[in-house]
């Protein structure tokens, strides 16, 4: 985050790529993309492209993480090289361990790990390409594939951020407006209860800008949670 | 907070967390909340005699006591072999559920590693741990022939409606054929007629929601 | 299917269909899966493709930055191959640092890039001695249903085949061009299946074969690079008549090559 506002990237309420403040960018959802993996999905969100794949339940690898009563979720968020412009190093750093961290944290509470004692069950998110929002992106991605999968959970979880760019708090951050912008807030919720479960800030938010954040952040949630579910539908050929 | 509230609960395709409008009781596929039922799985509902089930759509096999399976050992131990049976976990088959006296620690001479078997699932404890017998009715060790997997919740499409469709594939193909509850089929015949069987069984596995299967399959066998 | 057990009937099985010529899957055993390739889908990449062999899936991406050469090789480009086997390729894929498997892997795509001389890397030179671009090939395996040399190796040749050298953005020229490709050279890998040997195998024929060769070769029929791999043995003759059948074969993915220039 820069914070410098002296880049226009907001101009009479329409963003430089032509989006209202409310708005999310275009969303694309493919559930059941590939064959190896107990369930997968595919995610493009604006010019993020993300897979997920989900394997398990299974035996805990390695042995001494596993737990008598419950099973555990072990998430992995990895960036492909090619995936940014400044060609990244192959290989997990400090923001992907944070992150694979914080995604498995989140989905140990909609999971039904009690299910499964001493099972692990594998998540692992691999962007190809990003322009801010990955984690969104691929948490969400994540979701799909663990349904797809036939993971019993208490709900899906969709993760969307909001943030500020000129003073004005918009929905969904595209990459200018991340590394140019005021504040970036991603999270995830669980749609039937509204509990958040993944929350961060980062940048400056005025208490109400925070709360006109998390709203718009929790909307986002739910129009992607609708995407969510048809994009299951369309893979087993019904309508729920 | 989530607009998706009734669902007519019979034959409807629900994800996890869709509220299930019901005085029935919960099955499988289902939770709990704050006195409501919800589906658990993304799967197709079935609400009748008084239980509401989800079937998923998807997910390793479940054993349950009864099942008939089939097993691939995966290791072998001084008095028990460990068999592969598609579940979140592995399976055991203790020597005294064979049929076979196997002297302590010569196990590898009755079932190698790779070896398959036509079996029973005898014990399922609460911990999620089972146990496999090669004693009940016609378990075996399995010699020729060879093994297709499919997807366990795509088993009653391999079989159809009283056996029909795998009795179509089997007389087409002049082929043994026993399908595992765990989605694990054995197939037994001319090299051939094992090929053509296995194509009918994979295709089904791949378009068990199509529409137009049974013809498809026909079509298939004809060849 | 999650597991990843083979039983000995398979085995059995898959060795006396191809001693008919046949397969599980009902190809021949000189026959490669189904092939499609797409191009240019990462826009944060010089040059990208998705590969599907069968189900098998490898997107590769190129990026280019500028780098030092080699002291022995002042005004020429460079390279570097890294394969990643990602953990939703493949149950097997533990997350971690690289396997034996993902580094020869990395290494004989790289060597049939490399030294079929495929990239012109004269070509690559900016400042004679000091400043060359370094072509960085990043092979994603995203789903493992075996062969990954044959697709991998098509993977990066369709990725090269659309690179464009982002000379405005480093500040070296004001346009950009494609990256000059001197040859296509194709891999074929082979399994010994007991008795028999059979091209491009699945995940399941692999766990059963006992060896594996790869031939690569160019448009012109002349090899390019090869590797025997795994502990088996093949003999003298089956290693001939797989360089003969490589080259009749892999006209298949030849075409499909030829068909993503445009």
């Amino acid at each position: 985050m820069a914070g410098q506002t002296d880049i226009e990237l907001i101009k009479n309420g329409i963003r430089m790529d032509g989006r209202k403040p409310d708005e999310l960018r275009e969303v694309k959802i493919v559930a059941g993309v590939l064959d190896n993996a107990d369930g997968s999905c595919y995610l493009e969100w604006g010019n993020n492209k993300v897979y997920a794949g989900v394997f398990g339940p299974m035996e805990c690898h390695p042995r001494h993480k596993q737990k008598a009563d419950r099973a555990i979720v072990q998430a992995r968020y990895t960036m492909a090289p090619f995936s940014v412009n400044d060609r990244k190093r192959p290989g997990l750093d400090r923001r992907s361990s944070e992150i694979s961290y914080i995604v498995s944290q989140a989905f140990e509470k909609v999971v039904m790990v009690e299910e499964f004692p001493k099972a692990s069950i594998r998540v692992d998110m691999q962007v190809v390409e990003a322009h801010a929002g990955t984690r969104c992106a691929a948490m969400t991605a994540a979701s799909v594939a663990l349904a797809d999968a036939g993971i019993p959970m208490r709900d899906m979880i969709p993760a969307c951020a909001s943030g500020k760019v000129n003073d004005v708090v918009v929905l969904d951050l595209n990459k200018e407006e991340d590394n140019y912008g005021q504040a970036d807030l991603p999270l995830a919720i669980i749609p039937s209860t509204g509990e958040v479960v993944l929350l961060q800030l980062d940048g400056h938010l005025t208490p109400e800008e925070f709360e006109l954040a998390l709203e718009l952040a929790t909307n986002g949630c739910m129009d992607l949670y609708k995407k969510m579910r048809i994009a299951l539908e369309n893979s087993h050929g019904g309508k729920a | 907070m989530s607009e998706e509230s009734s669902v007519t609960t019979n034959r409807k395709l629900v994800l996890p967390g869709d509220l299930m409008e019901t005085k029935s009781k919960p099955g499988k596929g289902i939770f709990r909340s704050e006195g409501r039922i919800h589906s658990s799985v993304v799967g197709y509902s079935s609400d009748k005699s008084g239980y509401i089930n989800v079937n998923a759509m998807a997910g390793r096999y479940s054993p349950k006591v009864g099942d008939k399976i089939i097993a691939i050992c995966v290791e072998t131990g001084p008095s028990i072999w460990r068999m592969d049976i598609g579940a979140s976990f592995n399976s055991t088959l203790h020597h005294s559920e064979s049929s076979w006296k196997v002297p302590f620690g010569d196990t590898a001479r009755f079932l190698a590693i790779g070896d398959a078997i036509w079996a029973e699932i005898f014990m399922v404890d609460a911990a999620g741990s089972h146990q496999i017998s090669l004693k009940k009715d016609d378990s075996r060790k399995l010699y020729s022939g060879t093994i297709v997997k499919v997807n366990p919740t795509n088993v009653p499409r391999v079989i159809g409606k009283q056996g029909s469709m795998i009795s179509l594939i089997r007389e087409n193909t002049s082929t043994r054929i026993q399908i595992g509850q765990n989605g694990y089929i054995w197939i037994d015949g001319k090299g051939e007629d094992i090929a053509l069987a296995q194509e009918a069984i994979e295709t089904i596995n791949r378009e068990a929601t199509s529409e137009g299967l049974t013809k498809k399959i026909e079509k298939l066998l004809e060849k | 299917m999650s597991s990843d057990s083979v039983s000995n009937l398979m085995k059995g099985h898959m060795e006396s269909l191809a001693k008919e010529g046949k397969r599980a899957d009902g190809r021949g055993i000189n026959e490669f899966r189904k092939v499609k390739i797409e191009t240019g889908m990462i826009n944060t990449a010089e040059g990208s493709a998705m590969v599907h062999l069968g189900k098998t899936k490898v997107l590769c991406g190129i990026k280019m930055l500028i780098g030092r050469p080699y002291g022995d090789s002042p005004k020429s480009g460079t390279m570097m191959t890294t394969t990643e086997l990602a953990p939703l390729a493949d149950q097997s894929f533990d997350p971690g640092p690289p396997r034996e498997k993902s580094i020869e892997l990395s290494r004989v795509v790289d060597r049939g890039i490399r030294e079929s001389r495929m990239i012109d890397f004269e070509s690559l030179c900016i400042e004679e001695g000091e400043k060359v671009w370094t072509v960085f090939i990043d092979l994603h395996i995203l789903d493992n249903n075996g062969n990954l040399f044959d697709c991998c190796t098509l993977a990066a040749a369709a990725a090269l085949s659309n690179t464009m050298i982002p000379n405005v953005q480093h500040g070296v020229s004001d346009k950009d061009v494609k990256l000059t490709v001197n040859c296509w050279p194709i891999s074929c890998t082979f399994g010994k299946l007991g008795d028999s040997v059979i091209l491009d195998p699945t995940s399941e024929e692999e766990s059963v074969m006992t060896a594996r060769f790869t031939v690569a070769h160019d448009e012109n029929g002349n090899l390019r690079a090869a590797q025997k791999g795994m502990n088996g043995a093949f003999g003298n003759d089956e290693i001939k008549e797989a360089v003969k059948t490589a080259r009749a074969s892999d006209n298949v993915l030849r075409e499909a090559l030829k068909g993503i220039q445009g």
